[in-house]
């Protein structure tokens, strides 16, 4: 008796220390990965230069994508009144350096010749634009002038990057303690959860390999990020219930398929904008199929049942949608409107609404605003979106007031803690509960409440693994916007760097819809919260969103150098 | 591509938005999680609705009244006790809202910010202990006292704000909850704290704010002299009195409750100048006890007719007051004017054995001069010295004022004392009302002189 109360005790306060270690490993892994990151990123060095054939200057090219022309904004500025504001743009593929006139009045000639379409040079042709006349030189040829003050060159330390092998490690030996905690889940061992510990090993360990050993490729930041997600998810859902995590880890490696065939699509920025039309009407089908034969869960008709599994469409438009999005500068600098987008936009909003998916309606929104705010830059467009669209949601209030019902609990949710404040004040309850480093897998109440494993899995998180590990995994969610932004300019196209930048955003916004809709800082709308809520469409569409930001690396698709 | 940097810093706003976000939620955790994690329905720390497990409460002398284990309230071993500290210390179901059980639920559960509701050693979790200023002896002698009548009594030190005794009654045994108790008219109003939660109608006892208005405003009011023939008539109505008092001076007026000379007063003084002494001393406002709040005392004549204003100088109209507001009155008669704020909460103790908190003497705000309070004091002596005669109060040096208020024509008056000790040993105010008591003097005051000559056998 004596004896096994001692036992008990040790127990409770080795998983107790657990708890302390999985968000300060957690931690060092994220800002190891952002470290990395910011490493590896290239200097702000020209790839090659634009020599002034009438003064012998030479002008550095920065940029995979450079516009060209009169205009401040271009990245290479003309101070020729011939030329016009968006002239020509110049950028690099795998095959060579591109030119391509952007719909210019004097037109662009290469070799003395007008060019009609895209056309390959190489160094040593000349380039003429309105009375400017270049020649393509290599780096090594020629003498830099600067366009402007010299640009801050970020301070390049010495220090190694950190080792990507490590950092996968750290992140399995994360897997491992939370593992650890969820074999002791009501006092007794369990081996259990080494099962989906070796399904996670597995799958990041042998994503590794591929892509290091196989692929060459030189960074793993954004998978290990990836991987450490979805471990904790994984691990909090072994803890409720073993027979939920099949699905999970299934639709995990489906998610890693998808990341990995994503990112080898984009490799060709030709046959993304060619495809773009067809994918555009595959969402738009889909949105048809799921409005006719989708059935009904919680007030949301957003699931379509295909026997052996229920799969949500809107999941995966996510994906649809940003591909639609974004563009090429070349594209970005001919087709300047945003009518085409905006009319896809309006398709998608207009389904999710009556799907009654208001939480998606308003991800898709937001995303809509970053990609439309990053092709035109024009804030006066987003200020007259936002005011459509306030305008839009006033009159629904106005004529639909029933809308406005369900949002009646916020900030109020503890006197309607019987009707529709009920989920809120049960994560409030139990999140408390917690304190900051939690109760413990499996001992939490939270996960008998409707929806606590998807859309309050917040409340579960803090009050299994406390408030501590639940802010670091929202801030690490957040953390991607960084990683996006890191990569804005030094990715290999606009498509890359805006693509990046919506999938970052809407994986930010949705987290916030999702936490705050929970504790009640906003009004609860039903969304999932990014790799830890249970749900397997969402479990794959968040890595196919990882691929864009993977892909703006522009260490994805450089091959590395033999002896390097 | 240079554009789509800049561009890109869209998402900080995304970014702030999250951030703000999450410095409210953490805030508001730090702020409110001890009221969101300790609920009822809360499976980790309650069994049926109870706190499964919490501290101690005990009296100022460290008797036990009460702690849980196992999801079972626990309380003191004696029956009398346990009634007469029920609105104190709370019911096992939780309905006293003002008892220390539900007010300081956060406390005694042991939640805290850091390992939320559950210990890191795996066992159960212990909560504070809470140390209570009341005496669990006074509480007992002050509820035989009332006798089965209903009521409550408050008395408090008004030096250092301790609150010694509150009762209320009715009251039930909380280990033996009468199964009646939801239909039987005699527990009516049984889960409310009636000396923290309730108001009544005041009688004589409010004479003493009347006098307190007359005193600042009236110069010449010692020299002055008042006829009353046993009645007189206001705006075409009678004023009526108990006695025929003949020509009286304002102190034998207060000391004798002369109703003429309080009505004529009141009527002399106005609506404005009554309404404003009347809050001055503490009417329409409300007053705290350890954070919850008391019933206001209620004093409002924008309507009255002069005839009606008189009646509410001296304490019948619609008037009520609420004891604990009487006894801080009669604190603030004690200290000069300025009363120092009751307290409950001797100390709250946690499981590592330090002090949280600690209960401590501050004043409240001023609400008399201390001219008038010097006036008060004589005043209120002399009507205990001269006329109930300190028989009343055999050797408690007492000043104080009765009351009979009026409540409904074939109603049993309630019976009411107010006042304060003014032994330096025993500095103790107190008031107490009985329902259907009749003659103050004789219901009310029985019950204050018992309780408090109890304080002076087990403190002085």
């Amino acid at each position: 008796m004596f004896s096994s109360q001692v036992f008990e005790s040790a127990l409770s306060i080795s998983m107790f220390v657990l708890r302390i270690l999985v968000p300060l490993l957690s931690t060092v892994v994220l800002v190891r990965c952002f470290v990395s990151l910011k490493r590896g990123r290239r200097r702000e060095e020209p790839v090659v230069l634009l020599e002034d054939l009438a003064s012998g200057l030479s002008i550095p090219v920065l940029y995979w994508e450079n516009s060209i022309g009169r205009s401040k904004s271009c990245d290479i500025i003309l101070p020729d009144s011939t030329c016009s504001r968006d002239h020509a743009v110049l950028y690099r593929r795998a095959s060579g350096w591109i030119i391509t006139d952007t719909n210019s009045k004097a037109g662009t000639y290469v070799n003395d010749k007008k060019i009609k379409e895209a056309t390959q040079i190489i160094p040593g042709d000349v380039i003429s634009m309105g009375s400017s006349r270049f020649a393509l030189r290599r780096v090594s040829e020629g003498t830099v002038i600067q366009q402007k003050k010299k640009a801050k060159q970020p301070k390049i330390s010495n220090k190694k990057a950190p080792s990507p092998t490590g950092l996968l490690g750290l992140t399995s030996v994360i897997h491992l303690l939370l593992t650890v905690q969820c074999c002791f889940v009501g006092g007794s061992f369990s081996a259990m959860p080494f099962i989906p510990f070796a399904a996670l090993l597995a799958m990041s360990w042998g994503l590794y390999l591929i892509s290091r050993k196989l692929l060459k490729r030189v960074s793993f930041e954004i998978e290990t990020f990836g991987f450490l997600l979805s471990g904790v998810g994984i691990m909090l859902l072994c803890a409720e219930d073993f027979s939920l995590i099949y699905v999970q880890l299934a639709s995990m490696f489906l998610g890693l398929c998808l990341f990995g065939f994503l990112i080898w699509f984009m490799g060709d920025l030709k046959r993304v904008m060619k495809a773009r039309l067809w994918i555009a009407a595959a969402a738009i089908v889909l949105f048809a199929v799921n409005l006719v034969i989708g059935t009904e869960v919680n007030g949301s008709k957003n699931w379509i049942n295909l026997g052996v599994a229920s799969i949500q469409p809107s999941e995966f438009i996510k994906i649809a949608f940003i591909f639609v999005g974004a563009s090429t500068l070349d594209k970005l600098q001919t087709a300047k409107n945003l009518w085409g987008f905006l009319g896809f936009t309006a398709i998608c909003l207009g389904a999710l609404m009556l799907m009654k998916d208001f939480g998606s309606a308003c991800i898709f929104f937001i995303t809509f605003i970053i990609i439309a705010f990053m092709r035109s830059g024009s804030i006066r467009t987003i200020l007259l979106v936002l005011s459509g669209s306030a305008l839009g949601v006033f009159l629904i209030l106005r004529f639909r007031p029933y809308i406005a019902e369900r949002f009646k609990a916020w900030r109020h949710v503890w006197e309607y803690a019987d009707t529709t404040g009920y989920q809120q004040t049960k994560v409030l309850m139990y999140a408390a509960s917690g304190g900051l480093f939690g109760v413990g897998l499996g001992n939490g109440y939270l996960k008998d409440i409707f929806a606590g494993d998807s859309d309050l899995v917040f409340g579960m998180l803090c009050e299994e693994l406390g408030l501590v590990m639940g802010v670091v995994v929202i801030v690490a969610i957040a953390m991607l916007i960084l990683f996006a932004r890191n990569d804005a300019t030094r990715s290999r196209s606009t498509f890359y760097s805006i693509s990046a930048c919506a999938a970052a955003g809407l994986l930010l916004f949705q987290t916030c819809l999702n936490v705050f809709g929970a504790t009640d800082v906003l009004p609860l709308t039903g969304v999932t919260l990014p790799f830890i809520s249970l749900g397997g469409s969402s479990m794959m569409a968040v890595w196919g969103l990882l691929a864009f930001i993977k892909a703006s690396d522009e260490r994805t698709y450089a091959v590395r150098r033999k002896g390097k | 591509m240079k554009t789509t940097g800049w561009r890109s810093l869209i998402l900080y706003i995304i970014g702030a938005g999250f951030l703000a976000g999450l410095l409210f939620f953490i805030c508001s955790y730090f702020i409110q999680g001890g009221s969101w994690a300790i609920r009822p329905s809360n499976a980790h720390i309650t069994n049926d609705g109870q706190l499964a497990y919490s501290g101690e409460i005990t009296d100022r002398d460290g008797n036990l009244l009460s702690y849980s284990r196992d999801g079972v309230q626990q309380y003191n071993d004696n029956a009398l006790i346990r009634k007469a500290t029920l609105h104190v210390v709370g019911d096992p179901n939780g309905y006293i809202s003002t008892g220390t059980q539900y007010a300081f639920r956060t406390q005694l559960s042991g939640f805290n910010p850091i390992t939320g509701v559950v210990s890191p050693f795996g066992n159960a979790i212990t909560g504070s202990n809470i140390r209570l200023t009341v005496s669990a002896e006074m509480s007992a002698a002050a509820l035989q006292a009332l006798n089965g009548k209903k009521g409550a009594v408050a008395v408090y030190n008004y030096n250092t704000g301790e609150v010694l005794c509150m009762v209320s009654s009715p009251t039930f045994d909380p280990l033996n909850i009468p199964a009646d108790i939801e239909t039987n008219s005699n527990y009516e109003g049984v889960y409310l704290n009636h000396a923290l939660s309730s108001a009544y109608t005041p009688g004589s006892i409010f004479k003493i704010i009347t006098a307190a208005a007359a005193i600042e405003t009236i110069p010449d009011l010692d020299s002055r002299t008042f006829y009353c023939s046993g009645s007189t008539v206001i705006n075409g109505e009678k004023i009526t009195c108990d006695g025929v008092h003949g020509t009286i001076s304002f102190q034998n007026g207060l000391a004798s409750s002369c109703n003429v000379v309080f009505g004529e007063l009141a009527v002399e003084l106005g609506r404005d100048t009554m309404t404003k002494y009347a809050e001055q001393l503490g009417c329409n406002t409300n007053f705290y006890l350890d954070g919850n709040p008391n019933k206001m005392s209620a004093y409002h004549v924008e309507e009255a007719d002069d005839n009606a204003l008189a009646w509410s100088g001296i304490g019948q109209y619609t008037d009520t007051v609420n004891p604990y507001h009487m006894m801080i009155l009669m604190g603030a008669v004690a200290n000069g004017g300025t009363p120092v704020n009751p307290y409950m909460i001797q100390s709250v103790t946690n499981s590592f054995g330090l002090q949280t908190k600690t209960g401590k003497a501050s004043n409240g705000r001023q609400m008399l001069q201390p001219s008038t309070a010097q006036r008060l004091q004589e005043l209120m002596r002399y009507t205990v010295s001269n006329y109930y005669g300190d028989g009343m109060f055999p050797g408690l040096q007492a000043a104080a004022k009765t009351g009979t208020a009026e409540v409904g024509d074939d109603k049993i008056p309630t019976g009411w004392v107010i006042g304060y000790s003014q032994r330096e040993d025993l500095p103790l105010a107190f008031a107490v009302v009985v329902e259907e008591g009749n003659y103050g003097r004789n219901s009310a005051g029985v019950v204050a002189n018992t309780v408090l000559q109890k304080a002076a056998a087990l403190y002085t």
